[in-house]
């Protein structure tokens, strides 16, 4: 790691005032260390913002639940009251990492963590995501990159929360420039879509402040394929909420993780499975929705009959006792 | 090399123009407005906002019970902080890239790598390593199981497992085999002696189970 200068804030605008333009927030630290010690980014001044007061809360409203951006994956991991309310988003954050991350890596970091692409990773390549002009994965080892994308650069989001979040139209509020603004989980990952450059919508000095859940979808589940059963990143994670109600789905979301920049939603799927019964037809049909114009590559054709499976298996799982 | 940088940016160290002008203003509006006791309070808030480095700072880490005086760059992480400025070489540097586990230290109860948290981060905070769990000469249970199941080969990745069993006996007691692998998710054995550490971590728990493989009792 080349050597950066570092403090500690207690407010917001001296977090914003100190990251200036060449600083970078520093919450959990597993993404930006990693980051830093491959020399990817550089930063002047790590601005610690863990003592920001109010953001590492969980708040239960009646009608929208509240996780503060500082909220670590463990909390939510091991909050009972969430495992009850959202199982989904219990059953994501378990599967985040291990232990030793989940226990410092926070909600904020999570949602902001840039691509894992091996080209964008590796310290001597200069892909498009690094200014280059080249992507490296599209001619190359592509095996655990997208089926969609807007743009020409194919690395996947992969924060798993951010795939439960989508399912749940949970809300982000950004600090920017001094305002809050909202955000929802497509607005947060747009820029993605359109720009390799970008890993999501935020610039230096946005700070992901909140994230709102509104408990109108009663069910949830989240499912995760990896080639390891633990500490591993998704090869496509499916993520699916709903109401059921007098047997039928009201206004359900289903979204996939790891297999588009964004948090791949489909809403000819929602719009087909609102008011079905569900069952192993309508997942189905549901699941050829989703994935119907999925543009595999060389390496990566298989995630389009594992993406399929597991969109049937997590919809049919929110048939279980809640 | 005839090449000269600036190398003082305008905020270089702890007593740049715009902190101290920041401090001033805090201050007085604080003073204005609240209460001459919590002035102190502020005071210290402000001025732990300032920013420091890139060259070294005091640091103060409390390690296994002892307080450390260190002189640390921000950018040092707390593993390279145990190893190369205390003399603490039991939590092993494997990948450096939270990945491998061989870096687990306890914060409080809670296991993290070492490896990925800046030492000026774990000031104020309780760090176990390795050695902070043996007293007197005697082994704790997870230690003195991890030898009784042989749970070991090369050994490099112990420490890091011994500390991910103990985080997880404190908090469940009474874990079964799917409880350790998930704790122990985070840490990898190359050698391959899975099968005898979650024998080992059930050992100290109190839990004997059936093996599938045959162990060799040393002690």
């Amino acid at each position: 790691m080349k050597s950066f200068q570092y403090a500690t804030v207690h407010s917001t605008a001296s977090a914003r005032e100190l990251v200036a333009d060449k600083g970078a927030y520093l919450a959990g630290g597993n993404d930006l260390l990693g980051l830093l010690k491959e020399y990817l980014i550089s930063a002047d001044t790590l601005v610690n913002i863990k003592s920001l007061p109010g953001l590492n809360k969980i708040e239960h409203g009646r009608n929208v639940w509240t996780i503060g951006s500082l909220v670590t994956v463990a909390q939510i991991e091991n909050d009972a009251d969430i495992k009850k309310t959202f199982p989904g988003l219990h059953e994501a954050a378990a599967d985040v990492a291990s232990q030793q991350i989940r226990n410092v890596a926070t909600v904020g970091g999570n949602l902001a963590q840039h691509s894992r692409c091996w080209y964008f990773r590796h310290r001597d390549t200069q892909c498009l995501k690094k200014n280059g002009d080249l992507c490296y994965a599209r001619n190359g080892e592509n095996r655990y990159h997208s089926l969609f994308t807007g743009n020409s650069c194919i690395s996947p989001v992969v924060s798993s929360l951010a795939t439960i979040f989508t399912s749940l139209d949970a809300t982000a509020i950004v600090l920017r420039d001094g305002k809050e603004t909202r955000m929802s989980m497509a607005e947060l990952y747009q820029r993605a879509w359109e720009n390799p450059l970008a890993h999501n919508s935020l610039s230096n000095t946005d700070l992901i402040l909140r994230v709102e859940i509104p408990t109108t979808r009663s069910r949830s589940a989240y499912l995760q394929a990896s080639d390891k059963h633990a500490f591993d990143w998704a090869l496509v994670s499916c993520a699916a909420a709903t109401t059921i109600e007098g047997g039928k789905l009201k206004s359900p979301r289903v979204t996939l993780g790891s297999i588009s920049p964004v948090p791949h939603q489909v809403e000819a799927a929602n719009s087909f499975l609102d008011g079905k019964v569900l069952d192993d037809a309508t997942a189905t049909h549901a699941a050829d929705l989703i994935l119907k114009d999925a543009k595999p590559l060389e390496h990566n054709a298989y995630k389009v009959p594992l993406a399929h499976a597991l969109i049937r298996r997590t919809l049919l799982k929110l048939k279980g006792e809640v | 090399m005839s090449r000269m940088k600036k190398t003082e940016p305008e905020n270089f160290g702890a007593f740049s123009r715009r902190n101290f002008f920041k401090s001033l203003g805090t201050v007085a509006a604080t003073a204005a407005t609240a209460q001459v006791q919590s002035v102190a309070a502020e005071l210290e808030k402000v001025n732990s906002e300032k920013i420091i480095g890139p060259n070294a700072v005091p640091v103060t880490l409390t390690v296994n019970g002892e307080k450390l005086q260190l002189l640390l760059e921000p950018r040092v992480t707390l593993l390279d902080a145990l190893r190369n400025y205390s003399s603490l070489t039991g939590a092993k540097e494997g990948c450096d890239r939270a990945t491998c586990g061989a870096c687990t230290v306890l914060l409080g109860d809670t296991p993290i790598y070492a490896c990925s948290k800046l030492a000026i981060e774990a000031q104020d905070q309780e760090i176990t390593t390795v050695e902070g769990l043996a007293k007197n000469d005697k082994l704790t249970k997870v230690q003195q199981a991890f030898l009784d199941k042989d749970a070991l080969q090369c050994g490099y990745c112990t420490p890091g497992f011994v500390m991910s069993v103990t985080a997880l006996l404190k908090k469940n007691p009474h874990p079964n085999a799917d409880d350790v692998k998930h704790a122990c998710a985070g840490n990898t054995c190359r050698c391959g002696t899975h099968p005898r550490i979650i024998q080992a971590a059930l050992k100290a728990a109190g839990v004997e189970v059936a093996s599938k493989t045959e162990v060799i009792d040393y002690v």
